[in-house]
């Protein structure tokens, strides 16, 4: 009867915690804070296509949480997406807007475009009001030509011939505007998408690492992992490692931990299957 | 009646906003509609060069303030209804009709949503006409509308300087004056100014850069008379 | 019908194997047993009338099941067939004319309703599970198009027309409205025409006792969908009769 009851759940909501919870946050003790990208992303129009940016810092408050991950994210083959602010959203909505838009390539029959992916996530967004925590730079190339847009965790888009977003956007942002320039050659591109990128790791906290950049033409796309590592740990010039047999020690004591057990077999003619 | 502007305080928190300078005007044979082009993020200009004129049916344009994740997606829901509604009857919707849809998604919806909005264009019935939907989802027919956080700015300047019959040049100035008065007195508004000309013809964009807008009293004499008067005391202390 | 008793006639979801639904066909029976009904597209209005037959002595004149009535200010309807399924269409198109207006804040062309009640009764020959309408309905308006007249069949087909007859005295009916010149004829000439083709038609079924029902809308009722009032409701009536003296 007590284990029933302890089993028991009631119908509805259960706000037993928040009680406890206000009284922690009251004592300065607030929720756990989600893994964020404070991020430096970028998106850059050139003369055949798209060179996306992305530092490759993750943080957790002021810990460093990934020194090296990905933020550029696969959408289609030439559409891809930058990802700042929440990292389980921006990693969960990119997949599942990359899943939807496979499946309407398959059922169209067509190569999708970028104006779709963009629709899908700012309907997406837009339902959340916000709440989904994803900040994108969308770039790609499609049959009407190459397109670029930033989308808001609201849910509202802009087109534009380059983009930055995250907490190095006004960093990186600032290198756009005073560098960038119409019908730029691939390698153009990618200095400046790197530049801006350098702009947020050096001067923006929550920016840091490598550079990943990602170039999408009508006929390609290039995925440049690491394509830029300017933060490289070099090898310390000391170790400060104890040499062997620094502490004394008066016993040795080598314990097996694995248990052994005995098996007992069982007799061959103990079982009788089929009953007759 | 409540204000036009927008309330800052409504947007949630981070959210994208169109502090902003958004007019329509009727005329003979059209519309003018006009905005300032910036897009904020608290104190950031997320997007200078902003496309705040958008398309929601062949003669039929409206004009977005408020937040633009909502202005965007209530656009997008009144523009597939006006895709539907051609399809199915077989007709140009109005103006009207255009209109009514985004009164309807505005009031329904008006304590979650900050759209402001100014819906213009062309049509059959009634030839050209604005409406002015502003914040709690009311529907007002007007000669002429403006709306946004500038607005409040410039309202004494188009009581005092609009006048009916007008032909289409008159009206662009007027239009392209009061947008820069606009946008330099308020802080949300600025960079360029995107205009439109919805005549039963066709729908024409005019584009003023941010350094060819009209100018009006600026106040360098003045400024500059005191700033150097304070200059040359600094000097002479100094010296 | 060659395929009667062979049980193809017995759900409006069952096609007989030359292609046709005999529910669908026998529920067009019923129209034609009907009262006659018409309708009447003029130069500047719409004027519906019914031959509402009388079946008993006892009934009171005009307080019961009217089958012309108003769906929006501007549009009216008339039946032939079931009474009750005339109704129920009825309402049907005053709620399709209502969710109109509020979602798009303006008055909706008689097409609107036509094409909305047109999808509504073809949904009810698709199931087993229910009956077709046994009803054509005459949907008559004037918008900003102008004066409109559909019939929506028992199919869920309707059709423009500038004069419409349905139920049992259609032949002659049309016979009728064939000779008048409708884009020329004034609302008020034609609440005279309806008036007496109405009697000529019921003629043949003088066993019956019937009353005249009209309705019309045009500029003289300033676009408002409205009986025809008493005085020239007499008049024409007494004229119809008058004309029918003659004939014979």
């Amino acid at each position: 009867m007590a284990a029933a009851a302890t089993v028991y759940n009631p119908v509805g909501f259960d706000f037993s915690n928040q009680i406890r919870n206000n009284f922690l946050a009251d004592r300065g003790i607030p929720l756990p804070k989600a893994t964020s990208t404070g991020t430096t992303i970028v998106g850059c129009l050139f003369k055949d296509g798209i060179v996306l940016g992305a530092d490759t810092r993750a943080t957790e408050g002021e810990i460093v949480a990934d020194k090296n991950c990905e933020k550029i994210h696969y959408i289609t083959e030439s559409i891809r997406c930058c990802g700042a602010g929440t990292a389980a959203d921006t990693e969960f909505t990119t997949a599942m807007i990359s899943s939807n838009m496979e499946l309407h390539a398959l059922s169209t029959g067509r190569k999708p475009r970028v104006v779709t992916a963009m629709t899908m996530l700012k309907q997406y967004l837009f339902r959340y009001q916000g709440h989904v925590g994803a900040a994108l730079v969308l770039g790609g190339v499609d049959a009407t030509g190459p397109h670029l847009f930033t989308i808001h965790p609201h849910g509202s888009t802009d087109k534009l011939p380059y983009v930055t977003m995250g907490s190095g956007s006004l960093a990186a942002m600032a290198v756009f505007e005073a560098q960038w320039k119409p019908s730029m050659t691939r390698e153009e591109a990618l200095d400046l998408v790197n530049a801006a990128i350098s702009a947020g790791i050096f001067n923006d906290l929550g920016s840091g690492s490598n550079v990943d950049a990602c170039v999408i033409t009508a006929t390609k796309t290039d995925m440049l992992r690491n394509f830029v590592k300017p933060n490289e740990r070099v090898t310390k010039e000391r170790t400060y490692g104890f040499r062997r047999g620094t502490t004394a020690f008066t016993k040795e004591e080598i314990r097996n931990l694995v248990v052994h057990e005995e098996i007992i077999g069982v007799r061959d003619d103990a079982m009788d299957v089929d009953g007759s | 009646m409540e204000a036009l502007s927008v309330d800052i305080g409504r947007l949630k928190s981070g959210e994208v906003n169109l502090g902003t300078s958004i007019m329509a005007v009727q005329f003979k044979d059209g519309v003018i509609i006009g905005a300032d082009s910036r897009t904020t993020t608290g104190a950031y200009i997320a997007n200078r060069v902003t496309d705040k004129l958008t398309y929601v049916h062949d003669r039929i344009y409206c004009c977005r303030s408020g937040s633009a994740a909502d202005t965007q997606a209530v656009a997008d829901i009144v523009h597939y209804y006006l895709q539907m509604y051609k399809q199915h009857m077989g007709r140009e919707p109005s103006v009207h009709t255009a209109a009514s849809l985004f009164q309807n998604i505005c009031y329904q919806n008006k304590d979650a949503l900050s759209a402001g909005i100014i819906v213009a264009g062309w049509d059959k019935e009634d030839g050209p006409s604005v409406y002015n939907i502003p914040l709690g989802g009311g529907i007002f027919r007007q000669p002429w509308a403006i709306g946004g956080s500038g607005s409040t700015y410039v309202y004494g300047y188009c009581d005092a300087t609009y006048q009916e019959g007008w032909g289409k040049d008159e009206t662009i100035e007027f239009v392209k004056n009061t947008l820069s008065l606009a946008m330099a007195r308020d802080g949300s508004s600025g960079g360029v100014i995107r205009m439109c000309v919805i005549t039963e013809g066709g729908v024409e964009r005019l584009f003023v850069p941010g350094d060819r807008l009209p100018k009006f009293w600026q106040g360098q004499e003045v400024i500059g008379k005191t700033f150097k008067a304070a200059a040359d005391t600094e000097m002479i202390v100094e010296g | 019908m060659t395929s009667i008793g062979t049980g193809y006639d017995l759900s409006a979801s069952t096609y007989s194997p030359d292609g046709r639904i005999f529910q669908v066909e026998y529920a067009s029976k019923a129209v034609d047993n009907s009262g006659t009904t018409i309708g009447l597209r003029v130069k500047d209005g719409i004027v519906l009338a019914v031959e509402k037959l009388v079946h008993s002595k006892l009934l009171v004149p005009g307080a019961s099941n009217r089958r012309i009535q108003t769906i929006d200010k501007h549009i009216g309807l008339a039946t032939a067939g079931y009474l009750a399924d005339g109704r129920h269409l009825a309402n049907r198109a005053r709620s399709e004319a209502s969710n109109f207006r509020e979602f798009y804040h303006s008055p909706p062309q008689v097409k609107d309703v036509t094409e909305r009640l047109g999808q509504y009764v073809q949904v009810y020959t698709l199931y087993s599970s229910v009956r077709p309408f046994g009803v054509s309905t005459i949907l008559g308006g004037v918008d900003k198009t102008g004066p409109n007249l559909y019939v929506v069949e028992p199919s869920g087909v309707f059709f423009g027309y500038h004069g419409a007859a349905v139920g049992k005295g259609r032949q002659l009916a049309k016979a009728e409205l064939e000779k008048l010149k409708l884009a020329e004829l004034s609302t008020r000439e034609a609440v005279f025409e309806v008036a007496r083709i109405i009697h000529l038609v019921h003629e043949d079924n003088k066993e019956k006792e019937f009353e005249l029902e009209m309705s019309w809308i045009g500029a003289e009722t300033q676009g408002i969908f409205l009986p025809v009032p008493k005085d020239l409701h007499q008049e024409a009536e007494e004229k119809a009769k008058a004309a029918l003296d003659n004939f014979e």
